[in-house]
C-alpha cells in the first residue's frame, strides 16, 4: 500500500511539482492545502501518513500547525520544507516535533525517504 | 506714614489702653491672679492681631484674633461695679473666646472657613456660647456664689443651680464639639496638597497647645479662686494662650519669609546655573518640590522641559492633585510655565518668575536646542527603523517570490532529469543547469539572510547570533545571560553589530578564534566581540564600522573599537532595550 502524503504550501506551482515528483516515486499524494488553519483540517480529515508542511504560511506558521497536528491523535510523519535553510530557523525546527526538514530546491523521493527512513511511518 | 497705617497705630493705642486699663481695674479691685501673666495673654492676641491686619490686610484672622484680645479683659473690667460690666465680665469674658479661637484654627491660614464642616463646627460652639451667655444673663446671681459685696443687678431669674446646670450642660456640649474641631482639623490635613501641608504644620502646633489648654481647663472651677489647684490651672491656660497668638503670627508670615528666599535666589543666579538646575532652585525658592518647570516653543502651544521634552500642561486637578500653571510672559507671549501647588502665594511665584527672567530666557534657548536635537535623534531613529522594514520587506519578497519560482523550477529539471525517457546528453545538460541553479538558490538564500535574517525574527537574537558563529570561517564562543526577547530595534542592531565585526575578524584581523558576549543590564543590551588578531580596526576609515556606530548612537547608544594592550580587536555597543 503506496504511502498517503498531504502537501501544505501557499504556492500552487510548487505543490503542482511537489505533487508530480512524489507520484513518481510511488507516493499517493492525498490532498493538498494552501493555508496553516486547512492544512490542520485536512490532515485530520484524511490522516495521511506524512505531512509535507510549508514553514511560511500565510496564516499560520508551519510550527504552530506542526503543534495542532500533533495534539490530535495518532498524528502523521511531518516534514518541514522552506525555500530557507534549515539554519534560519535556529533550533526550532529540532524542538517543533517535526520529523525532518527539505529544503524545497533539495525536494526529491531520495531526500524524503532519507528524513522518513525506509517504509511508511504507519 | 500711611493712613492705614495711622489706623493701625490709632487701633494698638486703643488696645493697649484697653488692656492696661483692664488690668489696672484687676490690681485695684485686688483680684489675686498672675497680673504681668493675664496682661501678656491678651496682649499677645491684640498685638498679633494688628501685626496680622498689617501684614495679611483681607485675612480674617486678624480681626479675630483682636476680637479674641479684648474679649479677654471683659472679666477684669468686670470688677468695676458699674452696671453692666459685671455681668459682660462673667459672660462675654468667660465664655465668648473658645468659639473665635476654634474659628481662627479652623480658618487658618487663609482666614476662610472653607468646608460645610468647618462652618457647622464653628457654628454650632458659636451657638453654644450664645446659649450659655443668655442663660447667665437670666440666671446667674453672683452673690448666690458667695460674693457678698458684689452689687450687681440681678438677673431675672437668679438660679444658682439652674446656673451650675447650664454651665454643666456647655462643658458636655463642648466635649463633644471638641471631637469635631479635631476633626475638622484633620480632614484639613488630609485633604492638603503637600506645600499647604508646610503651610498647615504651624495649626498643628496650635492645635496641640489649644488641647492643652483645655484639658487645663477640664480640671480648673469655673471659678479660679476656688482653690490653689483650680487658680494654678487658671494659671498654666493663661500661659499656653500666650503661645498661640506667636504660633499664628509666625505661621502666617513665614510666606513672608520665603520673599527673602527670593532674594536668595536672585544671588544663586547671579552665577550661570547648569542646565536642569533652575527648577530645582525656583523648587528650593517656593518651597514645592512639586514644582515643574516648561518652556514654550516658538510653536503654540508646544511645551518642552530643561532636556527637551515634549510635556502638556497638567489639567487644574482636584485635592491634593491640584496644580496651578502660572505663566512666564515676555511682550505678550508665553516663555516659560510655572506648573506648582495652588497653595503657593500667587505674588510670590510671580516674584521668583520675575527674579528668574534673565536664567529662564536663557534656559528656555538651551531647552528648544535640545528639543530640536531631540527631534533630530528621533528622526533618525525612525530613519533606522524605515530602512529596517524596507529590509525585512526585501527579504519577505525575495522569499515569497524568486526563491519559491527557483525552488520549483529545480523540482521541475531534477524530474526532467530523473524521467526514464530522457537521453543520456540532456539528461547531463539537465544536470548540469540544476547544479547551477542550486547554486543560484544558495546565492540568493545568502543575499536574502544578509539583507534581513530570518532566524533573527524567528528566534531572536543569541540564536541569529550562533547561527552567524556557525556560519564563521573560525570558531567563535558565544555567551549570552538571557534567552529572552527584545524590542525588535534592539536586536536588529545588535545582530548587525556582531554580524559585521565577525566579517571583519574573518576578513583582517588573522585571528585564530573570537568571542561573543552578549548580557543585559539595567535596561541596556551590552554586546562585545573580541578577537585574538593583529588587532588595528578603525571605526573613521571603514565604512561598515562607521554605519554600525550610527545605527547605534541613532538608538541612544554607544559604540567603540578598541585595540587592547595585548593585541586584537574588541568591539564594544550598549544598546537601550527600551528603543
Amino acid at each position: 500500500m503506496p504511502c498517503r502524503v498531504l502537501i501544505v504550501d501557499d504556492h500552487p506551482g510548487f505543490r503542482a511539482q511537489a505533487r508530480a515528483l512524489l507520484a513518481a516515486a510511488g507516493y499517493e499524494v492525498v490532498g493538498e492545502a494552501a493555508d496553516g488553519e486547512s492544512g490542520v483540517r485536512v490532515a485530520r480529515d484524511l490522516s495521511p501518513d506524512v505531512v509535507l508542511l510549508d514553514v511560511q504560511l500565510p496564516d499560520i506558521s508551519g510550527f504552530e500547525v506542526v503543534r495542532q497536528v500533533h495534539s490530535e491523535p495518532s498524528p502523521p510523519a511531518i516534514v518541514l520544507i522552506s525555500s530557507r535553510d534549515a539554519a534560519d530557523y535556529g533550533g526550532r525546527i529540532r524542538r517543533c516535533g517535526a520529523r525532518g526538514f527539505i529544503s524545497k530546491a533539495d525536494l526529491s523521493a531520495s531526500a524524503l525517504t532519507a528524513v522518513l527512513g525506509t517504509g511508511c511511518p504507519r | 506714614m500711611t493712613r492705614r497705617r495711622w489706623w493701625l497705630l490709632t487701633l494698638a493705642v486703643v488696645c493697649a489702653g484697653w488692656a492696661l486699663g483692664g488690668e489696672w481695674v484687676s490690681i485695684h479691685r485686688g483680684v489675686p491672679e498672675n497680673h504681668l501673666l493675664d496682661l501678656l495673654g491678651g496682649l499677645a492676641f491684640l498685638a498679633g492681631g494688628i501685626i496680622i491686619l498689617d501684614r495679611r490686610p483681607g485675612n480674617a484672622i486678624g480681626p479675630l484674633m483682636i476680637a479674641y484680645g479684648i474679649i479677654w479683659y471683659f472679666g477684669n473690667w468686670g470688677n468695676l461695679n458699674v452696671p453692666v460690666l459685671p455681668l459682660l465680665g462673667t459672660s462675654l469674658g468667660q465664655w465668648a473666646g473658645t468659639p473665635i479661637l476654634a474659628q481662627i484654627a479652623l480658618s487658618y491660614p487663609t482666614g476662610r472657613l472653607r468646608t460645610r464642616f468647618d462652618r457647622a463646627v464653628t457654628g454650632l460652639l458659636y451657638a453654644g456660647a450664645i446659649a450659655i451667655n443668655v442663660a447667665i444673663l437670666l440666671v446667674f446671681d453672683p452673690r448666690s456664689s458667695g460674693c457678698r459685696a458684689c452689687a450687681w443687678e440681678p438677673a431675672p431669674f437668679p438660679s444658682r443651680s439652674a446656673f451650675l446646670v447650664a454651665t454643666s450642660a456647655y462643658q458636655h456640649a463642648g466635649a463633644v464639639l471638641a471631637v469635631f474641631f479635631f476633626a475638622a482639623v484633620w480632614l484639613h490635613w488630609r485633604n492638603a496638597t503637600p506645600a499647604e501641608r508646610r503651610d498647615l504644620a504651624p495649626l498643628w502646633v496650635a492645635v496641640c497647645v489649644i488641647a492643652i489648654i483645655y484639658l487645663l481647663g477640664a480640671f480648673a472651677s469655673p471659678f479660679p479662686l476656688a482653690g490653689p489647684f483650680a487658680y494654678l490651672m487658671w494659671e498654666l491656660q493663661t500661659l499656653f494662650q500666650i503661645a498661640l497668638p506667636v504660633i499664628f503670627v509666625w505661621g502666617l508670615l513665614s510666606a513672608r519669609l520665603a520673599r527673602s528666599a527670593v532674594g536668595d535666589l536672585m544671588v544663586e543666579l547671579d552665577q550661570p546655573l547648569p542646565p536642569g538646575e533652575l527648577q530645582s532652585s525656583l523648587s528650593r525658592t517656593l518651597r514645592d518640590p512639586s514644582l515643574e518647570l516648561l518652556y514654550a516653543l516658538d510653536e503654540r502651544d508646544r511645551w518642552v522641559n530643561a532636556r527637551g521634552q515634549h510635556r502638556s500642561l497638567p489639567p487644574p486637578g482636584q485635592g491634593n492633585q491640584a496644580r496651578t500653571v502660572t505663566l512666564v510672559e515676555r511682550d505678550g507671549q508665553p516663555l516659560a510655565a510655572l506648573i506648582h501647588d495652588p497653595a503657593l502665594d500667587p505674588g510670590l511665584v510671580r516674584a521668583a518668575a520675575a527674579a528668574a527672567g534673565i536664567a529662564i530666557e536663557n534656559e528656555r534657548l538651551h531647552a528648544e536646542v535640545q528639543a530640536q536635537l531631540e527631534e533630530v535623534r528621533a528622526s533618525r531613529q525612525r530613519i533606522v527603523a524605515a530602512g529596517d522594514r524596507e529590509r525585512r520587506r526585501v527579504e519577505r519578497n525575495l522569499h515569497d517570490g524568486a526563491q519559491q519560482r527557483l525552488a520549483t523550477l529545480a523540482l521541475s529539471l531534477a524530474m526532467l532529469r530523473d524521467h526514464d525517457g530522457t537521453d543520456p546528453a540532456t539528461a547531463d545538460a539537465l544536470a548540469q543547469a540544476l547544479a547551477e541553479l542550486r547554486q543560484a538558490i544558495d546565492e540568493l538564500r545568502e543575499l536574502a539572510r544578509g539583507i534581513h535574517p530570518a532566524i533573527l525574527t524567528e528566534e531572536g537574537l543569541p540564536a541569529a547570533v550562533e547561527s552567524l558563529a556557525d556560519r564563521s570561517p573560525l570558531p567563535v564562543r558565544i555567551a549570552a545571560d538571557f534567552d529572552t526577547r527584545l524590542p525588535e530595534p534592539t536586536e536588529t542592531a545588535a545582530y548587525f553589530v556582531v554580524s559585521e565585526a565577525l566579517a571583519n575578524v574573518a576578513k583582517y584581523a588573522h585571528a585564530s578564534r573570537a568571542q561573543v558576549e552578549l548580557s543585559r543590564c539595567n535596561g541596556t543590551l551590552r554586546v562585545e566581540v573580541v578577537d585574538d588578531g593583529v588587532g588595528g580596526a578603525d571605526p573613521a576609515r571603514g565604512s561598515g564600522l562607521r554605519g554600525l556606530a550610527d545605527r547605534v548612537s541613532a538608538m541612544r547608544g554607544s559604540f567603540a573599537v578598541e585595540t587592547p594592550p595585548g593585541g586584537g580587536t574588541r568591539v564594544l555597543a550598549e544598546i537601550p532595550c527600551d528603543a
